[in-house]
């Protein structure tokens, strides 16, 4: 194992290092919304509304804990809410602004839905009422996906 | 007793094969993928069980952990450049398992996360403190079988069984080549991550095994990462039976655990809860001591868990500063499970570091007498090494071109 010459690997080693931080940065929420920037957002919403809807189905069987459903639900509203703002303020290609700024409504609207899972934990009503709401967020953000 | 001892292998498997990037990984693999990617954990299984084995055998046989082997087949240079990797990936594993920690304790408590991060690690230093090794091994690895409740719940959600079986056949039907290439990787740099063998060879030397043990080695690697490899198979499945056709891509614990809410209600939620707490708290201390480990065997200081603290003062304080680094890291705000991304591909581009030198001991007829690699060992080591090599070289690159496993 002589032949490994350490500096080389360090240096490649620094490079990888180099090359993650850059896709790291890549994966911000910066830059131009464009058209595929879009569908990932648009399906990151729905997945957002989609979980929501399954959480308030099992909160409305009473099948979830008081804990897991209000930190849970939490975790999904302040990503979607992220979602909102990202979309609200990022500059977009050309023949996309109104769905990008749409897609932020329905962001938007996800969020406060599961901002009322959050404050309501324990309700099995305030959970049943949300059910359709978040299936409705859901397929507004798969159609701007399409 | 002798169920007792197989422990190790079981604390290996629960707190190392199935830890946070495990948990993420499979999970996420299984909702973007469906069953596609099963056979990739086979391999992973396969390899990790060939190297574990080899590396207890280097342990029970020349009382050699891995770092001895590293300093001594690398050289000064190379071995440093290894050291270093190994403390990189550790301690970013060790951070984001803290972090799993505090989300799973708030998860069950609903108590602030910050707080729980220092209980997390206050609890964490107690437990490494005052409670013997053996004990460690009993309390984690038995206590993350509590992840089985993922087994069931996969059964539960009714998946396509014929497609589950086709999964363990290698094939491709997507239109991503490049992120299944991505989750592959993930899923081998998740399966062989290299702190599992720092950890199994240096607690083979801690429990002094001997040319006697070498039939306890063989079992323990293949039952604990075997039964690693079952909970990596169950958390596949339910992530494409659950989480596949609803279109949602899981990022957070909470999301995993929902796979065992859905079909369980709160009795499969508390259950995934409790064995994810074991199985992350369990990685912690693997990560923890393996890091003590490598530092303590590469600098030829006295080390090892069965010693009193003040036995093996410099190894007792790098595990005290390795646990503050990561508190100091994971309060910083950090995302745990965005993190294991890229502690699990970086460990996978130091895979190389780590098994080369156990492969070269291993043949070594002065270290290992008439214990050397068979051929059989050895076929399958330079296989493993040929995999390995190519996970390590593509690791960066699928990261980069996939945007982090994102498109």
């Amino acid at each position: 194992m002589g032949s490994l010459n350490g500096g080389a690997a360090l240096r490649a080693a620094a490079l990888a290092v180099a090359l993650a931080v850059a896709a790291l940065a890549t994966g911000c929420n910066g830059g131009t919304v464009d058209s595929h920037a879009l569908k990932r957002d648009a399906e990151k919403v729905a997945s957002l509304a989609t979980e929501g809807e399954l959480l308030a189905n099992d909160m409305a069987k009473g099948a979830s804990t008081k804990y897991f459903a209000r930190v849970h639900a939490k975790e999904l509203s302040q990503a979607a809410s992220d979602l909102a703002d990202a979309l609200s303020k990022r500059p977009t290609s050309p023949g996309i602004e109104s769905d990008v700024r749409k897609l932020s409504r329905v962001a938007a609207k996800t969020s406060r839905h599961l901002e009322q899972l959050h404050l309501h934990p324990t309700s099995r009503n305030v959970a049943k009422s949300l059910e359709q709401p978040l299936t409705d967020d859901a397929d507004a953000a798969d159609k701007l996906a399409k | 007793m002798k169920i007792f001892q197989v422990a190790l292998g079981i604390l290996a498997a629960i707190g190392g094969f199935v830890d946070i990037g495990d948990l993420v990984f499979n999970v996420s693999a299984g909702a973007t993928f469906g069953y596609q990617l099963l056979w990739v954990v086979v391999i992973g299984v396969v390899g990790i069980i060939v190297y574990s084995e080899m590396c207890g055998r280097v342990a029970a046989v020349s009382g050699k952990a891995v770092f001895d082997a590293v300093r001594e087949r690398l050289g000064f240079r190379t071995g440093l450049m290894a050291l270093i990797s190994a403390q990189v990936v550790n301690l970013m594993t060790l951070t984001a398992e803290i972090g799993g920690l505090a989300i799973c304790l708030q998860l069950l408590s609903g108590l602030p996360y910050r707080w729980l991060i220092l209980l997390a690690g206050v609890g964490l230093a107690i437990v490494v403190w005052v409670t013997s090794f053996d004990w460690i091994e009993r309390i984690f690895g038995y206590g993350g079988l509590c992840l089985l409740v993922f087994a069931v719940a996969a059964v539960k959600l009714h998946p396509v069984w014929g497609a589950v079986g086709h999964g363990f056949v290698p094939h491709m039907e997507t239109e991503s080549p490049l992120l299944y290439a991505y989750f592959a990787i993930g899923l081998l740099g998740a399966a062989m991550t290299p702190y599992e063998v720092y950890f199994y060879s240096s607690g083979g030397v801690e429990e002094q095994w001997g040319p006697k043990d070498l039939g306890l080695n063989k079992v323990n690697a293949m039952i604990g990462y075997g039964l690693g490899g079952f909970l990596s198979f169950a958390l596949m499945i339910v992530g494409g039976s659950l989480f596949l056709d609803k279109g949602i891509e899981p990022e957070f614990l909470g999301s995993i655990t929902l796979g065992a809410e859905v079909p369980l209600g709160q009795i499969g939620l508390l259950l995934g809860l409790v064995g994810i707490l074991f199985a992350v708290s369990g990685a912690a201390i693997d990560t923890l001591f393996s890091g003590a480990y490598n530092l303590a065997q590469f600098l030829g200081w006295e080390w090892g868990r069965y010693r009193h603290p003040s036995g093996a003062p410099r190894f007792t304080l790098t595990w005290i500063v390795l646990l503050v680094l990561a508190l100091g890291a994971v309060m910083t705000g950090v995302d745990p499970v965005q993190l294991t991304e890229f502690a699990v591909i970086f460990s996978a581009v130091a895979l190389p570091l780590t098994y080369i030198p156990i492969l070269l001991v291993a043949n070594d007829r002065a270290y290992m007498r008439e214990y050397v690699n068979g051929r059989l060992a050895n076929t399958l080591g330079l296989i493993y090494l040929f995999v390995i090599m190519i996970v390590a070289v593509t690791a960066v690159p699928l990261l980069i071109l996939t945007n982090v496993g994102q498109n």
